[in-house]
């Protein structure tokens, strides 16, 4: 039983940058931005999201970027 | 010369229509400078994700210009000096 389950294949996940097509993550773009981070106010893991290293990198910094200039929470206080 | 984008959060209480011809008179210095300003952008009011200096609110404008790296410091300078503006970002898009 426990084997089959280490034995699970994980679904592979779609990139979700690459599927629309955006090559430039703009600290601007909120609405993307909030795709990438949790209720919280914090950054979702790359194995979350899905994305490539360089497009994760990239998404943290323009998330920083936001945050710096109030356009995102450093954090939420969801519950 | 290099492309340049600026981000600037003004006090709220300030006239939305005042903000951009203001704005304008501080970019006469990368003007003097022989930089180019391609473009002011005044979003207006909006919510700010957490408060600064106690506001609950800010005006956001964004410029994008061509400058050199001197024009755009001295810019930014002036800009922090202002009582008004709660927050400045230069930001090269180009480098990732």
């Amino acid at each position: 039983m426990a084997k089959a389950a280490a034995l699970r294949k994980p679904k592979k996940k779609v990139n979700p940058l690459d599927k629309d097509g955006i090559t430039y993550i703009d600290y601007k773009d909120t609405a993307l931005l909030r795709k990438f981070i949790s209720d919280r106010g914090k950054i979702r893991a790359r194995r979350v999201t899905g994305v490539t290293s360089q497009q994760q990198r990239q998404i943290a910094r323009a998330v920083k970027n936001a945050r710096e200039m109030a356009l995102l929470p450093y954090t939420a206080t969801a519950r | 010369m290099r492309h340049y984008e600026i981000m600037v959060i003004l006090d709220p209480s300030l006239e939305e229509r005042t903000v951009a011809p203001s704005l304008d008179t501080y970019l006469n210095v990368i003007r003097t400078a022989g930089g180019s300003v391609e473009k002011l952008d005044v979003w207006g009011r909006r919510r700010l994700a957490f408060e600064i200096d106690k506001k609950a609110e800010g005006i956001y404008a964004v410029i994008d210009l061509q400058a050199t790296p001197a024009a755009v410091a001295e810019l930014d300078r002036q800009l922090r000096l202002n009582e008004s503006v709660l927050r400045t970002k230069v930001i090269r898009p180009e480098t990732r």
